[in-house]
C-alpha cells in the first residue's frame, strides 16, 4: 500500500468515479431497454471508450494521492456502516485496462456479432459484465468487493451461457456458476472471521488493526481468513482444484473469453488475492504459491496437445494465473500484479485474434461441416490473413516470455520472486520455482506448435477456398492491443525488470531488489524457452505436430489430467448416489410421516370441530337462553299499564313513608 | 276534632286511589285524583289553625283542581278522537 496521504473530501474525481461506473451500466440499460436497435452496439462501444477516458484521467489524478472517500451506508443502533471507495495506483491501473480492454472487446463484438439475434443482449451483458468488475476494484470494502464479486459470476455464467440453445454451453455456463459458488463459501467464511476479528469489512481498517497488533486477534484465524479469501480466488481465478470450468467456459462467443480471461472474471481473483496478501502468514503463502505453481503446471501441460485452439488458450490462461498466484505466494505481490497487467493485454490479444480467424474461417465457410475452432482444420493462415498475423505473433511471443515483450518483463519477476523465495527459505520453495521454469518449457512448446499449426505449413483440408482479413475494426483492436504487449511500453529497458514503471510504483515486495539473482534467471527462462520452442520446431519439421497415435502422457493432457472424469468420479456420481437415496427417503419415510400427519390434523380437527359446536356453542346459546328468559319475564312488569305504574309508585312511596318513620 | 278530619281525609284519599288504580276509565281516574285533591285539602284545613289560614290554600288548590280538571278533559277528548276510546288499558302504544 502506498503511504501517500489521501483524498478525504468527495471532490470532482469522486464523481467522475460514479460516471465511469454508471456509463457501462447505461449501456446495459439502453441495450435492454432498445433491444431490437441495430446502432446501439456502436453506441455501447463508444460509452465504454468515454468510461475509458475516464480512468485514465482517474489514473492520472489519483497517481500521487489516493483517493478515498467514506460513504455513509446505513446504521444500526451506534454501528455504522460505510462504504469506502478508494481509488490508489493499483486499482486505478485496474481500471484502465479493464475499461480499456472491454472497450476494445466492444468494438470488436460489434463486426463479430453482427449477425446474431440476440446481439443486443449479448452487448447488454458485457456492459454488466463490466459494471460489476469495476466496482470490485472501486471499492476496499469486503462485503462490497463480494456483492460485485457474485454480479461478476452472474454476468459470466449469463455470457458463457450466451447461446444457451446449445447444450454444451448451457451444461458450461452451470458448471462456472456451481465451480464459482465452492470458492464462494471460502469468500464468505473469510468474511465472517475478519468481521468477527476486526469488526470491520474494510481492507484498509483491517490493515491498520493488524499493524497495531491488537490484543485478542489470533495470528492463525488471519492466516485461516487469508487463506479462505484465498479460496474464492481460487474460484474465480481458476485455481488447483477449481481450474475445471475454464475451459468449458470456452462456449460463450470468443470476445466474451477474452473478456474473461483478459480483463474481468479470472483477474478478479488475482486482484483480491493481491489485495489481502498482507493477511496471509508465511505458511499460508507457501500454500497459495504451490497452488499457485501447481496450477502452472497443469495448466501448461493440459494445453500442450489440444487441437482446439481456444482451449489452448484457455489451458494457458490457467497456466498464466498459476504465475501470477506464485508472485502472491513468493511475497511478490507487485510482480504478479504487473503479470495480471500484461497478461490481459496479450490474452485479450490472443483470444480476440483467435475470433478474427475463427470468424473468417466461419466466413470462408458458412456450412457447419468445418470445425472453425479445430486448428488441424487451418494451416499456412500467415499469407491469408497477414495483420492478424503480426498481432497474433507479438501476443505469442509475449505469452512465451521472449525478450522485448511485455511477458518477459513481467513472468521475469515472478520468476526472480519464485528464485529468491526458493535461495532464502528453500524447502518447497524450490518446487515451486522448479515448477514455475518446467511450465516455461511447456508453454513455449504448447505456443510455437499452436503458431506453428495455425500460420505455417501447408494448407489443410478445408483450406483451398481464400480466407481473407474480415474487417478494419479487427486489424485496429488487435494491433491497439500488440502495441501494448510491447516491452518498451512497459520498462524503458526491456531487459531489466528493475526499470519497469508499474513495479517500482508499486512496491509490494518484502525484499531489496539487488539481492535478486537477475542474470541467472534470464539465461535460465531462455534456455528453457529455446528447449520448449525447439522440439515444437522439430516436431514442425517432422510434421508431427497433431500426434497420430494416442499415448498416455497425450491422453493426459488432452483431457486435461482427467479432472473432469475424477470429479465425476469422486464427488458427482456419489452425489447423485445420494440424492437418489435421499429421494427414496423422501417418498418412503418423509411422506408418509407428513401424509400421517396430515391424516391425523384432519381427523384431530373433526374432534375439536364436534366439541366447538356442542360445548363451546352449548356455552353461548345457554346465556342467549338464560338472558331472553329474563327478558321476556322482566318486560311483562312495563305491561303499557298506566294503573301498575301508579299502584307500584305508591307502594313504594308508602315503604319510603315506612322507612322514614 | 282533629283526629276525625284526618281520618275522613284519609278515607277520602284512599277511596280516590282506589279509583285511580281500579278503574279503565279515564274519567272516573280524573274523578279519583279530584277526591284526592280534596282529601287534602280537608288536610289543609284540620292543619290550617283556628284562624283559618288553611281555608285561603284550600281555595287555591280548588281552583286550580278546576283549571286541572278542565286541561285533563281536554287530553281525554284527544285522546277520545285519536284512539275511539278512552279506556286506559287499550293506550298502550308504547308498550312494545
Amino acid at each position: 500500500m502506498q503511504t501517500t496521504t489521501l483524498i478525504t473530501n468527495w471532490d470532482f474525481n469522486g464523481y467522475w468515479l460514479l460516471v465511469m461506473l454508471a456509463l457501462p451500466l447505461l449501456s446495459l440499460g439502453m441495450n435492454v431497454a432498445f433491444s431490437k436497435n441495430e446502432r446501439l452496439p456502436i453506441l455501447s462501444s463508444a460509452l465504454l471508450f468515454a468510461s475509458t477516458f475516464i480512468a485514465l484521467f482517474l489514473l492520472y489524478s489519483t497517481w500521487n494521492s489516493s483517493l478515498k472517500f467514506n460513504l455513509n451506508w446505513f446504521s444500526i443502533g451506534s454501528n455504522s456502516y460505510t462504504i469506502t471507495l478508494l481509488v490508489d495506483r493499483i486499482s486505478g491501473l485496474m481500471l484502465f485496462v479493464v475499461t480499456f480492454i472491454s472497450a476494445l472487446v466492444h468494438w470488436f463484438s460489434v463486426d463479430y456479432m453482427r449477425d446474431d439475434a440476440g446481439r443486443n443482449r449479448y452487448f447488454a451483458l458485457l456492459g454488466l459484465f463490466t459494471f460489476s468488475m469495476l466496482g470490485i476494484l472501486v471499492t476496499s470494502n469486503l462485503l462490497i468487493i463480494f456483492m460485485f464479486w457474485e454480479l461478476v459470476g452472474l454476468s459470466s455464467y449469463l455470457l458463457i451461457g450466451y447461446w444457451f440453445n446449445k447444450e454444451s454451453a448451457a451444461a458450461a455456463s452451470k458448471k462456472a456458476f456451481i465451480v464459482n459458488r465452492i470458492g464462494d463459501i471460502g469468500f464468505v467464511i473469510g468474511l465472517a472471521i475478519a468481521w468477527f476479528n476486526f469488526q470491520s469489512f474494510d481492507l484498509l481498517v483491517i490493515q491498520e488493526s493488524l499493524n497495531s497488533s491488537l490484543p485478542g486477534v489470533t495470528v492463525n484465524l488471519i492466516s485461516i481468513c487469508g487463506l479462505m479469501l484465498f479460496l474464492g480466488a481460487m474460484g474465480k481465478s481458476a485455481q488447483f482444484p477449481l481450474q475445471v470450468w475454464l475451459p468449458d467456459a470456452m462456449e460463450g462467443p470468443t470476445p466474451v473469453s477474452a473478456l474473461i480471461h483478459a480483463a474481468t472474471m479470472v483477474a478478479a481473483g488475482v486482484y483480491l488475492i493481491i489485495r489481502v496478501s498482507f493477511l496471509l502468514s508465511s505458511d499460508a503463502l507457501l500454500v497459495v504459491a504451490v497452488t499457485g505453481a501447481i496450477t502452472a503446471f497443469m495448466g501448461a501441460y493440459a494445453a500442450l496437445f489440444q487441437n482446439d485452439i481456444k482451449k489452448v488458450l484457455a489451458f494457458s490462461t490457467i497456466s498464466q494465473l498459476g504465475y501470477m498466484i506464485i508472485g502472491v505466494g513468493v511475497g511478490a505481490s507487485d510482480a504478479a500484479f504487473f503479470h495480471l497487467l500484461t497478461h490481459a493485454f496479450f490474452k485479450a490479444g490472443l483470444f480476440l485474434g483467435a475470433g478474427a480467424i475463427i470468424y473468417a474461417i466461419h466466413k470462408a465457410y458458412p456450412s457447419d461441416d468445418v470445425d472453425a475452432q479445430d486448428m488441424r482444420n487451418m494451416g499456412k493462415l500467415k499469407s491469408a490473413m497477414p495483420v492478424t498475423f503480426s498481432a497474433y505473433l507479438v501476443f505469442s511471443l509475449a505469452l512465451i516470455g521472449i525478450p522485448f515483450t511485455s511477458g518477459f518483463l513481467s513472468k521475469e519477476s515472478i520468476l526472480l520472486g519464485s528464485m529468491h523465495a526458493a535461495s532464502t527459505q528453500g524447502g518447497l520453495y524450490w518446487l515451486v520455482a522448479g515448477l514455475g521454469f518446467l511450465s516455461v518449457i511447456l508453454t513455449s512448446f504448447y505456443v510455437v506448435r499452436m503458431l506453428a499449426l495455425v500460420f505455417f505449413g501447408t494448407r489443410r483440408n478445408s483450406n483451398e477456398k481464400a480466407i481473407k482479413e474480415s474487417s478494419v475494426t479487427f486489424k485496429i483492436v488487435l494491433l491497439t492491443l500488440a502495441v501494448g504487449s510491447i516491452g518498451f511500453v512497459w520498462s524503458y529497458n526491456p531487459f531489466s525488470v528493475d526499470s519497469s514503471w508499474i513495479l517500482n510504483s508499486i512496491n509490494l515486495r518484502k525484499y531489496a531488489q539487488t539481492e535478486l539473482p537477475h542474470l541467472l534467471t534470464s539465461v535460465l527462462s531462455l534456455i528453457c524457452i529455446s528447449v520448449g520452442a525447439g522440439v515444437a520446431l522439430l516436431g514442425h519439421k517432422r510434421d508431427r505436430l497433431v500426434p497420430k497415435n494416442r499415448s498416455a502422457v497425450i491422453a493426459l493432457s488432452l483431457n486435461n489430467w482427467y479432472l473432469d472424469d475424477i470429479y465425476q468420479f469422486i464427488i458427482i456420481t456419489p452425489f447423485k448416489a445420494l440424492t437418489r437415496f435421499l429421494k427414496q427417503i423422501e417418498i418412503k419415510v418423509l411422506d408418509r410421516v407428513v401424509h400421517l400427519m396430515a391424516v391425523s390434523t384432519a381427523v384431530l380437527s373433526h374432534v375439536i370441530g364436534w366439541l366447538d359446536r356442542h360445548i363451546v356453542d352449548g356455552f353461548v346459546s345457554a346465556s342467549v337462553y338464560v338472558v331472553g328468559r329474563t327478558g321476556i319475564l322482566t318486560k311483562s312488569i312495563q305491561g303499557g299499564k298506566v294503573q301498575s305504574y301508579i299502584l307500584l309508585a305508591i307502594l313504594g312511596l308508602i315503604i319510603i313513608i315506612f322507612l322514614v318513620i | 276534632m282533629m283526629l276525625e278530619l284526618f281520618i275522613v281525609s284519609a278515607f277520602l284519599f284512599s277511596i280516590g286511589l282506589a279509583i285511580v288504580i281500579t278503574r279503565k276509565n279515564a274519567i272516573f281516574v280524573l274523578m279519583g285524583i279530584e277526591l284526592m285533591l280534596n282529601a287534602s285539602n280537608i288536610n289543609l284545613i284540620a292543619m290550617g289553625g283556628a284562624n283559618g289560614q288553611g281555608v285561603f290554600f284550600g281555595l287555591f288548590v280548588i281552583v286550580i283542581a278546576a283549571a286541572e280538571a278542565a286541561v285533563g278533559l281536554a287530553l281525554v277528548l284527544k285522546i277520545y278522537h285519536h284512539y275511539n276510546t278512552i279506556e286506559l288499558d287499550k293506550v298502550n302504544e308504547l308498550k312494545d
